[in-house]
């Protein structure tokens, strides 16, 4: 079977949804996860996934100073329209919400390259319901953080790739063995950061979160010029659904398992939702 | 700070505070403009809707509510430092003092900008806060140094800044603040104690007579000793510092960063705590056997 074959069989498949007695449900989450799931009255559906390629203008790497506009530009078309695709999957499979979304970010000299895979979860008995959220914390936060009275809302995510500035010959030259912060270019990375970390706040004001958990800020170098770092933030935007936070009491354990491990609130999951 | 009684100096309504602050010219400068538009958006104001942010997990946010603290927004330092050059004997084992020096200045300097940064949102404390170093291909001597950490703000108006009056700071996960907040005892700040050792190389005659032998290396075992010894003692001065009645958490990391075999930081880091009750009772904990793989 050639591969346009397989895809076209893979998209026919996702399109039959899982009707009763269709196909079952396939999800990468452990038996641990789909039993916590079913124990709060959620199911998983499907495996979802939204893929996005932007272009990036040639030549923007050598010869932007400073931030590089159109690549933080591509990114955030790249997310949105691949959480647009994982939204369109999600509501073809009949889900209300995706949990565990993995995220892939990948920037070369001409592309930046999105993909998000997670499960398509649902309330379980009622089968269509309006779409609800998108979330890359796993079944087991998303238990958690619903019985404390909060919901996840969606991916937020902000970039901001930067040219680290030159020294000059001078500077260079004066800061020869001495210690000495070097401003230039700890302003250059430090405002970067903070460029990526306000976008990613600014996707979570656009969705009316009350706040974006789990946070998780990526560096690294982009394309293939040394010189320029990419910054990601990604975290789940959350909103408080039920009028105040529900404090969880939480119990001091001690696992009397071999592995010695530390203090793990996952170890009261038991207590709520047997 | 024994007692965790809420602070009347004049600092008042927390909201109020950092611009206070500001007017009155106490936060330390150079905190650059972004950073003070994203920590503004994050704030409450009228005709604003404020939210925070945070690098927390949802168990470590979930806890950190539990113990009546909520998250204000992530908060961030950085320092991008060229390292001085300093000559090393061969064959003597001693504290390059320069280095030292400029590990601790990129440090603090970083971690300055993370209390700014808190300070701002009129925190209370850090939590989680991690220090790393990068290397970058285009630096040569040069490192980058970063604090970053979520700021807190405690729900019932109390305040637990320190004695200096500034955010605690804290590399304990919202789990071990959980227990510790339990036991009684408060986080009054990150304290590192740090010391780049050259350790001096074996003579030729020294080998030759150890060559196929059981012997200690007195000269190698008291040069890491030292060093090792003057980094945490470096550590509770800080502590002392702050009026702290322990370290809790506390790691030792050796690293060579880019020195070559016998220069090694040796660094060591914790939180420094206060107890504040007298009596308290420690909850027994529970045993339990999991079921997990």
């Amino acid at each position: 079977m050639s591969v346009r074959d397989e895809v076209r069989q893979a998209m026919g498949a996702l399109s039959g949804g899982s009707a009763p007695g269709g196909r079952g449900a396939t999800s990468d989450l452990s038996i641990d996860e789909t039993l916590l799931l079913h124990s709060v009255g959620w199911e998983p559906v499907d495996m979802v996934f939204g893929v996005s390629w932007w272009s990036i203008p040639w030549g923007v790497w050598q010869w932007t100073t400073g931030e590089v506009q159109a690549a933080s530009a591509a990114f955030a078309g790249a997310v949105d329209q691949a959480a647009g695709l994982l939204r369109g999957e999600c509501q073809k499979v009949g889900g209300t919400g995706v949990l565990g979304v993995e995220v892939s970010v990948r920037v070369s000299s001409h592309h930046v390259a999105i993909e998000l895979a997670g499960t398509a979860v649902k309330r379980t008995g009622r089968p269509h319901e309006g779409f609800e959220f998108i979330s890359d914390l796993s079944a087991r936060d998303f238990v958690l953080l619903t019985r404390a009275g909060w919901w996840p809302l969606g991916l937020a995510a902000g970039a901001s790739f930067v040219v680290a500035p030159r020294r000059t010959v001078g500077q260079w030259a004066s800061q020869q063995g001495q210690n000495t912060e070097l401003p230039n270019l700890t302003e250059a990375l430090y405002l970067a950061r903070e460029g990526a970390m306000e976008r990613m706040q600014r996707a979570g004001a656009s969705m009316k979160a009350d706040g974006i958990v789990a946070v998780k800020l990526r560096e690294g170098r982009a394309s293939s010029n040394i010189r320029v770092m990419q910054f990601v933030a990604i975290g789940t935007g959350v909103h408080l659904r039920a009028g105040e936070h529900q404090v969880i009491a939480p119990t001091m354990v001690v696992p009397l398992d071999e592995r010695v491990r530390q203090f793990d609130v996952t170890s009261l999951r038991g207590s709520g939702g047997r | 700070m024994t007692d965790r009684e809420p602070q009347t100096d004049g600092r008042g309504a927390p909201a109020e505070a950092p611009a206070e602050e500001v007017a009155a010219g106490r936060l330390p400068a150079g905190l650059p403009p972004d950073a003070n538009r994203r920590l503004a958006e994050l704030e409450d104001r009228p005709g604003h809707k404020g939210m925070f942010t945070s690098d927390l997990s949802v168990n470590e946010f979930l806890l950190i509510k539990e113990v009546g603290f909520h998250p204000l927004g992530f908060v961030m330092g950085s320092s991008i430092y060229h390292l001085g050059i300093q000559t090393r004997r061969w064959s003597q084992s001693q504290e390059l003092s320069k280095l030292t020096e400029a590990m601790y200045e990129a440090r603090q300097l970083a971690m300055d900008r993370m209390d700014a940064e808190a300070t701002e949102l009129g925190a209370d404390g850090v939590v989680g806060v991690r220090l790393d170093v990068n290397y970058y291909e285009w630096g040569s001597d040069t490192a980058e140094f970063i604090a970053v950490g979520t700021a807190v703000k405690s729900e019932d108006g109390r305040s637990y800044r320190n004695q200096q009056g500034k955010p605690f700071t804290s590399d304990l996960s919202g789990q071990d603040f959980w227990v510790l907040m339990q036991t009684g005892h408060v986080p009054l700040g990150l304290v590192m104690g740090t010391c780049v050792y050259h350790i001096a190389h074996r003579g030729v005659g020294q080998t030759l007579r150890n060559a196929g032998r059981n012997v200690e290396l007195p000269n190698f075992t008291q040069a890491l000793y030292e060093a090792r010894e003057l980094a945490m003692t470096r550590m509770q001065d800080e502590a002392n510092a702050l009026g702290a009645t322990g370290i809790v958490g506390v790691r030792l990391e050796e690293k060579s960063h880019m020195w070559g075999d016998h220069t090694i930081e040796f660094l060591s880091l914790g939180t420094a705590v206060a107890d504040t009750t007298v009596g308290h009772t420690i909850p027994q904990p529970q045993t339990i056997i999991s079921l997990d793989g």
